[in-house]
């Protein structure tokens, strides 16, 4: 389907939704269309918020198992003992004050022909669009030892919440003169640079605490997300490359991969070496949340294929998927791609459900990154849809990282607009 | 009302050329290109701080202006201009049109210090009263102050007097504004010392 008959099928389909709405006007529906979100993260909940702004008479109904949500953005500080658990928490009364439904629920299957949404308590949900915004799930097997019971021993912390408060336990529990291992995930996966960040604010808790102890991150990549910063960064910060320092960075090229994670003894053994660290932090290989994978809305790589302009699947017509679970080609799976994703894919329903077209999207991604006091840096883009090979595409020139030669001054200020940026999407996000 | 010269001109060309490059496959829509902001700078360009501005309710041709410098490198930012490379001088035109006319929301209590506000409204009186109206409310002819984020005035206080910013590059500014507002900057240094910046900073930080 090419991207012109997709926007005349979406005109067409608007207009059809419109007539019936004409003709059978004592059905029991919205007047401006039915909108059932699967997912009260970032993207999920934007969309909901985006669409009640643009059109109040839209019905909009989330699909949310949790009572409030953990962000995973800003988890690291919490992990590094500078922010509360529940300073990343977050609820819902910003959605329903906009009369967003919540169903704290599990989505327990999508059905795209008949239109509908079932939950695991039995509820079934019709809706003219659906958008599906379930962030990952991780890939357990494949390695001796480790599958999802061994995550209450070994915590992945990459879903917010009673992961990150066990992680933190730990590296508070933790002897000084401990090793902590971070095992970072393969491309693609949520947050390209939080296992560094991590790795950073955990060296901060540790310098200050447990100064004997060290972070050894395992990778199975030769490169990383604003690479060079992190390496300024660990050097002006934890002595990195130097033999006191308090950040090993290993690739799999070099230790061997991952072979079996013990558990119970809190060893982790490689094709060429064995350690044996006081907390392990696995962070599995990813995929599309579950709910998209039983969905059929993922292909063969395990993340979903979608039109590019409207986040409409390739698969079955008339569900979005977005946010981290979704293939947004330049777009890195972060929560600022997830918010611009879930504004872009309002739009894109709120022209389908009246008939018209919606506008040229507009895309962002910001992100920040702490890495100790006073010192953080970014990664920026403006994006633009290219309509001929359905790409999203960053502005040629624009965008970039926080120059390597930045500043104490600048670097102090980026920290500040790191937390202003949390502030403010969230409130963008959640209301 | 103070005149900004050239920038009425610049405006009026702005409207008269069409800067897009080849034909959109559809429109240019201003809340789409502008909703983008919301995740830095807040629902509708209201800031819940810590320090990232406030862009909603602001001065339409000072907004423009200012992403054009950010753009072209002439202030300067830790992350604006990356951004502001990305856009078009229609769509900027587009975006601060559209945060103009949001409301300039005054959410967060800052912690200020009475002594230094009562200071900071003597000095403000004295040196910023003539552009920055209406003890910094008004966003007529010139950004609004009043409720900005105590560190983004800090950042750019700092700048204006380090010269970092520099504005003697500001052309949107007519040569006799920037001469005033050299001279009173320079007054508020010397004058006043280092605890007169903060005491602006706070008098304004106070307004909520």
């Amino acid at each position: 389907m090419t991207n012109l008959s997709r926007r005349n099928f979406i005109k067409i389909g608007g207009a059809a939704v419109a007539g019936a709405t004409l003709g059978l006007p004592h059905i029991a529906r919205a007047a401006g269309g039915n909108v059932v979100i699967v997912g009260g993260g970032v993207g999920g909940a934007t969309t909901a918020r985006y669409l009640k702004l643009a059109n109040p008479d839209i019905s909009v109904t989330v699909v949310e198992p949790k009572a409030s949500y953990h962000t995973c953005f800003m988890s690291n500080e919490v992990l590094g003992g500078e922010r509360t658990l529940e300073g990343i928490e977050v609820g819902y009364d910003g959605l329903k004050s906009m009369g967003i439904t919540m169903v704290q629920d599990r989505a327990a299957g999508i059905d795209p022909d008949a239109k509908t949404v079932t939950t695991a308590g039995g509820e079934t949900l019709s809706f003219d669009r659906c958008v599906v915004a379930p962030g990952i799930s991780f890939v357990t097997d494949g390695i001796e030892g480790y599958d999802e019971a061994a995550q209450e021993k070994i915590p992945h912390a990459w879903q917010a919440g009673p992961q990150t408060a066990l992680l933190r336990s730990q590296l508070e529990a933790m002897e000084d003169g401990g090793l902590v291992v971070i095992i970072a995930p393969p491309n693609p996966f949520r947050c390209p640079p939080g296992p560094y960040e991590r790795a950073s604010l955990i060296a901060h808790y540790l310098k200050a605490e447990k100064p004997k102890s060290k972070v050894m991150i395992l990778d199975p990549k030769e490169k990383f997300s604003k690479q060079g910063l992190f390496t300024q960064a660990w050097k002006d910060l934890y002595g990195f490359g130097t033999d006191d320092s308090m950040i090993e960075w290993n690739t799999f090229s070099k230790v061997g991969a991952i072979n079996k994670l013990d558990a119970a003894a809190m060893t982790v053994e490689t094709d060429f070496e064995s350690f044996d660290p006081a907390v392990i932090n696995y962070i599995p290989p990813q995929k599309a949340g579950k709910i998209a994978l039983n969905a059929d809305l993922a292909d063969d790589s395990g993340w979903c294929p979608v039109d590019k302009m409207t986040f409409e699947s390739s698969k079955h017509a008339g569900v979005h998927v977005i946010g981290d679970a979704a293939i947004a080609t330049a777009m890195p799976k972060s929560g600022y791609s997830a918010n611009s994703q879930g504004k872009v894919t309002a739009a894109a329903i709120v022209a389908a459900l009246s008939g018209k077209e919606m506008p040229q999207p507009s895309y962002v991604n910001t992100c920040y990154s702490i890495a100790g006091t006073d010192y953080g840096f970014s990664v920026a883009a403006v994006y633009r849809y290219n309509a001929e090979d359905n790409t999203i595409a960053g502005v040629k020139g624009a965008g970039g990282l926080t120059p390597v030669d930045a500043s104490a001054e600048q670097r102090k200020r980026e920290v500040a607009f790191a937390h202003s940026w949390y502030n403010n999407i969230r409130k963008d996000t959640w209301g | 009302m103070k005149a900004r010269g050239i920038l009425s001109s610049a405006l009026a060309f702005m409207a008269l050329v069409s800067v897009a490059g080849k034909a959109p496959a559809a429109e240019l829509e201003a809340s789409m290109l502008a909703n983008t902001c919301n995740g830095c700078h807040g629902p509708n360009g209201t800031s819940y701080g810590p320090a990232a501005p406030t862009i909603g309710g602001t001065n339409a041709a000072y907004m423009f202006e200012t992403m054009i410098a950010f753009r072209e490198g002439e202030r300067p930012s830790t992350i604006m201009q990356r951004i502001a490379k990305g856009y078009s001088d229609e769509e900027l035109k587009l975006i601060a049109d559209y945060f103009a006319k949001q409301p300039f929301g005054r959410v967060v209590d800052q912690d200020t210090d009475p002594d230094l506000v009562a200071r900071g409204k003597q000095i403000y009186d004295n040196l910023c009263e003539d552009c920055h109206e209406d003890e910094g409310m008004s966003a007529i002819d010139y950004p609004a102050l009043a409720g900005q984020m105590m560190p983004y005035l800090d950042h750019q206080l700092h700048d204006l007097i380090s010269g970092r910013r520099d504005l003697e590059k500001n052309e949107a500014l007519s040569s006799k504004e920037r001469r005033k507002k050299m001279r009173n900057l320079k007054e508020l240094v010397e004058t006043e010392g280092g605890d007169g910046v903060a005491a602006v900073i706070h008098f304004f930080g106070s307004k909520n």
